[in-house]
């Protein structure tokens, strides 16, 4: 990644040298204009506008501190914050799975008993407008400060989008396909199997990479609660002390890691669930 | 019984070959039972062993229905009867007994061409291995060698329609079902599709029920044409097509061939002109 975007910039300056960035060979200019189309040249732009800003209008630190303070209060606590992004990535990731897990198997059961779709389903949904903090207080009673409520804080925001997109998915299976599925004598798992269930993938995936960003926001809540360790911890002592800068730091730090998450979701939907399953 | 229009004898094959299909007195209606919609009247049908049958009928005339019951997706209303090799078939009873292949290929998006084509004998639990073994050697007479590890969105439209069949040919059942496979292809495509399709038939002498709305292609095709005609849908006619086998395609051009056309389309014609007068149009 960095030598590709070294090889980048080079190929830039030497453009701008030449003053025509199009007389370069095609792989540089390819290379380029690869480069510039991508979030990453984005979001450099983007850190050097806000640097180039808070200098020029001589933005005070309280109000926004610039990338350069940010990434240097970064570098100084680089223990504490690699910490604490091990243990918030670590609870996102196990609540993600448990929230994915149990909202797969609920959409699965709805899908195929319509009476707990009807009875139990409902129940779900109104589950979700409990307020989390109020649940957070809750889980904090039941399990105490330990990973478990973490991960059971991040299961209760991830997996109702999950469920809502299995069930979706299923309930979408394209009645002709099952029908032919049926005339070669398939019944039960075996139409599950082999036709509803990837027939559902695609739309499972949706729900998965909704459910990844919340299993992240329910694990920082989950922190909120008493924890020594994490990004949520840190975040929390920062608004305390008023500390701009390290606000900044773990927010780009969540940043990175919601991105990473996300992204690792949308690979996995790429190299595996890759098709399209409208009828 | 449906009225023989030709006024030809009928074949020795198909009153002395056993019967491969049978529908007597098959009915399927829909809705209020007092006033129920009927899709399906009375339908009298005798297949033999190896025989080659087209159907042809307006849209909604009921033939999807007529062939959604045939391979045992839904069940005629009890008064009548579908019987397979002479023996009744009740509810569900025909499911996994006959190659039927929809008018749509659904194929899965997620499958290779090889995949998809072995999707029916897996369900049947042959193993994998031992499915796609028999698949390959078919690759060349379907026209797909080469094609084995492509997706379904990576083939033409007559290509996929190929592997469907192909799906419907390895799902080896003595009935084959075929509900306008060659509809929405063009019409050089079709033609090429059809002279193919009486090559692998007359090679693997299955029987054959082939549902299309294309005149040309119900007599290029078949041993015997049904007419169906709609509300309430019946076979309202049959014709005995003794053109001589193999058929070219240059065949449709022939006088004995348009002449069997002009009967068939007088016959259609007069159904579809009561049809508008029953609904006062």
């Amino acid at each position: 990644m960095s030598a590709l975007s070294d090889r980048a910039q080079k190929a830039l300056l030497a453009g701008l040298r030449s003053g025509a960035v199009a007389a370069g060979p095609s792989w540089q200019r390819r290379l380029l204009t690869g480069f510039l189309r991508s979030p990453l040249a984005s979001m450099i732009a983007l850190a050097l506008l806000w640097e180039f800003a808070t200098i020029a209008f001589a933005v005070p630190r309280r109000a926004l501190p610039p990338p350069s303070a940010v990434f240097a209060d970064a570098w100084t606590v680089r223990a504490d914050l690699l910490a604490s992004f091990g243990r918030t990535l670590l609870e996102t990731l196990l609540g993600f799975v448990a929230g994915s897990l149990l909202g797969c198997l609920s959409g699965i059961t709805f899908a195929y008993v319509r009476t707990l779709e009807r009875s139990v389903f409902p129940l779900f949904v109104i589950s979700q407008s409990m307020p989390v903090v109020a649940f957070g207080a809750l889980v904090v009673i039941w399990f105490g400060n330990t990973l478990l409520a973490k991960v059971v804080m991040a299961l209760f925001l991830s997996f109702l989008p999950v469920t809502v997109n299995t069930l979706r998915g299923l309930k979408g299976v394209d009645p002709q396909r099952i029908g032919l599925m049926r005339s070669f004598g398939a019944r039960g798992f075996t139409l599950f199997a082999k036709l509803a269930w990837p027939w559902a993938l695609p739309q499972v995936m949706v729900g998965l990479k909704v459910a990844i960003s919340l299993s992240l926001i329910g694990s920082i809540v989950g922190e909120w609660f008493g924890e020594t360790v994490g990004l949520g911890v840190m975040l929390l002592q920062a608004m305390y002390t008023e500390d701009m800068t390290r606000l900044w730091t773990v927010i780009v730090a969540c940043g990175l890691m919601g991105s990473a998450l996300y992204g690792l979701i949308s690979l996995i939907e790429r190299r595996l669930v890759w098709w399209r399953s409208a009828s | 019984m449906p009225t023989t229009t030709a006024g030809a004898p009928l074949s020795i094959q198909s009153t002395t070959a056993p019967a491969q299909l049978e529908l007597v007195n098959v009915w399927k209606r829909f809705g209020d039972p007092a006033a129920p919609t009927i899709a399906v009247r009375e339908v009298d049908l005798r297949i033999p062993k190896g025989e080659f049958v087209t159907l042809v009928g307006p849209s909604g005339c009921g033939k999807s229905t007529l062939f959604n019951m045939i391979a045992g997706l839904i069940a005629p209303d009890n008064d009548g009867s579908i019987l397979l090799d002479n023996v009744p078939q009740p509810d569900g009873k025909l499911l996994g007994k006959v190659s039927f292949m929809p008018q749509r290929d659904l194929l899965f998006p997620w499958r290779t061409v090889l995949d998809n084509a072995i999707i029916a004998l897996e369900v049947e639990g042959v193993p994998r291995r031992e499915a796609r073994k028999r698949a390959e050697a078919m690759f060349p007479e379907f026209g797909l060698k080469g094609f084995e590890y492509h997706y379904p969105q990576q083939l033409s439209g007559g290509m996929r329609q190929r592997v469907a069949l192909m799906r419907t040919f390895l799902f080896e059942r003595d009935l084959l079902l075929l509900d306008e496979p060659f509809g929405a292809l063009d019409a050089l495509t079709r033609a090429k599709m059809q002279s193919w399709l009486l090559d692998i038939w007359a090679r693997r002498k299955r029987t054959v029920l082939f549902i299309t709305h294309d005149i040309d292609e119900a007599i290029f095709l078949g041993d015997r044409v049904l007419v169906m005609t709609s509300r309430p849908g019946t076979i309202k006619c049959e014709e005995i097509i003794d053109l001589p086998r193999p058929r070219d395609p240059a065949l449709v051009t022939s006088a004995q061939f348009t002449t069997i056309k002009r009967r068939l389309l007088d016959v259609i014609e007069e159904e579809s002109m009561k049809s508008f007068a029953s609904e006062g149009l």
